[in-house]
């Protein structure tokens, strides 16, 4: 049979967000794929360079939609590292919250997207209902749900009440319900199992060879979490247990999420119950000191790595960003390779890829010269009187 | 002694193994260490620490110092970060790839090539990464004397 290349990307329904793979296909399977990207690079460590380690707070959390929290925690450290600024103990403790919030909140979300990709979408429905959950949980606690800017030079801006650590932990215990509901869905239910098992295989030495990260290189059996090998933040001292699988399939990295969630709450208890009395936050010098740090953090999706180096100004002089889902990718085409044309979607939507995602509504309008920034209510306005000029009014219904 | 015994371990192995080639060894503080290695010698380093255990090259920074461009390689355990900086010549800037020892730094070297325009021997010819394809070859964005100017505004058409 004769060879054909197609490309899946950077614009395909299958995928969220702009990647381009090429696919040699010999009938259905694949026989070869190579990963293109840079798509969605919007040139943020150029950006950094000319803004102030405050402004870069905000800069850096807009590097991805869901693990906005990481990256500001990773670069914070660092700049926090180089000032030697004494962060208080409560707010480490009010880091690490929002950290495990984070990880509940992305995990439920990919648990919902590979259950769409397989065609489950009952399972995305569950999933995505929970996922308010804790969703109301950090917009509770900080105002925010995406985006939560909890994290300031030196601290955290906002305490937690008695009432706050109350919500909490009654949505944490229906979460911890609704859980164990789900891992017995993704061991037991046979139609689950049929669309997931021996999928996307990363055998053990390739996963390290093309250096896997988090939960993809965890479900290929290496033990490797940020949390446990070099803790950062209060995790040297919460009781969790490092979950590894060793199927190496779309499976595992389904079950490893799964139980990773488990883990997770019983963090956000302990931390809860056990949270340091003080200050939640320091001043720390708006000139840093010249100097370089290198820092790395356990994001949802894996290792998050971060290089700062400082040059005795309010501005840095260099800072790098990886991402997790960058050491990923080079899995990926490995993972398709032999597999399906049909299992690819599921076999990306496994490593829970970010190519980053932002959206706004901003419209620039050349007639009066300026931008006009929409909010919600506007643009459901603007969106009912477009449609009744066309005829469509719900009004009269 | 120091109290990061197995940091120091690190480094004194290093040093001994490349004597001469590697200088301003610093254990920073507990499980960061940092070094500056002679460009020619670094993919041997990397392949010696990659059989000592340093199996993941997390990622690869590269800076602009005026005179000198360079990179740094961030080598890492999962628990112990080693980061090896390299220097090269601004007028004819020039690294070896590590790709045979590394080869998921393929996205990492690319970066080096199109965004300081240091040029990876060794690194096999291919789309271009991140930058655009339409994007001048010789403009290089992290550098320092690089300035961004955005693009003209668009005017209506008439």
């Amino acid at each position: 049979m004769s060879k054909i290349t197609i490309p899946l990307g950077p614009q395909h329904p299958a995928l969220k967000e702009p990647e381009n793979f090429m696919l040699v296909l010999e009938g259905e399977q694949i026989t070869g794929a190579t990963v293109n990207l840079g798509y969605n690079h919007r040139g943020m460590e150029k950006a950094a360079e000319e803004r102030t380690y405050m402004q870069d707070l905000y800069l850096i959390e807009r590097v991805c939609g869901i693990c906005s929290h990481s990256h500001t925690t990773c670069y914070i450290t660092n700049v926090e590292e180089l000032a030697k600024a004494e962060t208080p103990k409560r707010a480490l403790a009010i880091r690490t919250l929002f950290g495990e919030l984070e990880r509940v909140h992305s995990h439920l979300l990919w648990l919902g997207v590979a259950g769409y990709e397989m065609g489950f979408e009952t399972l995305f429905m569950y999933t995505w209902r929970d996922r308010e959950q804790v969703l109301d949980c950090l917009e509770m606690l900080s105002g925010n749900r995406v985006h939560y800017s909890i994290n300031t030079l030196g601290g955290v801006r906002r305490d937690i009440t008695a009432e706050q650590k109350a919500g909490v932990l009654k949505r944490i215990k229906y979460l911890e319900e609704r859980t164990k509901y789900y891992i017995s869905l993704a061991t037991e239910e046979t139609t689950l199992l049929a669309r997931t098992q021996n999928v996307g295989k990363l055998p053990y030495d390739v996963a390290i060879e093309r250096g896997a990260v988090g939960p993809t290189a965890r479900a290929s059996g290496i033990a490797r979490d940020v949390r446990k090998d070099d803790p950062y933040l209060i995790y040297g001292e919460l009781d969790f247990k490092l979950i590894t699988h060793n199927t190496c399939d779309v499976f595992g990295r389904l079950v490893v999420r799964a139980l990773e969630l488990m883990e997770s709450y019983k963090m956000i208890e302990q931390i809860l119950n056990n949270l340091p009395e003080g200050p939640i936050a320091v001043k720390v010098p708006w000139r840093i000191p010249a100097g370089e740090a290198v820092n790395h953090y356990e994001a949802p999706r894996g290792e998050d790595i971060h290089y700062l180096k400082a040059n005795n100004t309010d501005k840095p002089e260099r800072l790098k960003v990886r991402a997790p889902t960058l050491a990923n990718l080079q899995s990926v085409a490995y993972m398709m390779e032999g597999g399906w044309l049909a299992d690819v979607p599921l076999v990306i939507a496994a490593i829970d890829p970010c190519m980053s995602c932002t959206d706004r509504a901003v419209v620039w309008n050349p007639k009066k010269g300026k931008k006009e920034i929409y909010g919600w209510e506007e643009l459901r306005k603007m969106g009912i009187e477009h449609y009744k000029r066309r005829g469509v009014d719900f009004t009269k219904l | 002694m120091s109290d990061f015994e197995n940091e120091e371990k690190i480094k004194a192995s290093i040093e001994a193994k490349f004597q001469g080639a590697v200088s301003n060894a610093l254990v920073q503080r507990r499980n960061r260490v940092w070094l500056d290695c002679a460009t020619e010698k670094l993919p041997e380093l990397l392949g010696w620490m990659k059989t000592e255990g340093f199996v993941y090259l997390a990622t690869i920074t590269g800076f602009d110092e005026g005179e000198n461009l360079g990179a740094c390689y961030h080598m890492t355990n999962a628990r112990v970060i080693v980061t090896v900086r390299v220097k090269t010549p601004r007028a004819n800037p020039s690294i070896p790839s590590v790709l045979k020892i590394f080869p998921g730094a393929v996205s990492y070297e690319r970066e080096l090539e199109d965004m300081f325009g240091i040029k990876i021997a060794g690194l096999p010819a291919g789309r271009r990464y991140p930058l655009p394809e339409d994007f001048p070859t010789d403009q290089y964005p992290l550098r320092k004397d690089w300035k961004f100017v955005p693009p003209a505004e668009e005017t209506e058409a008439k």
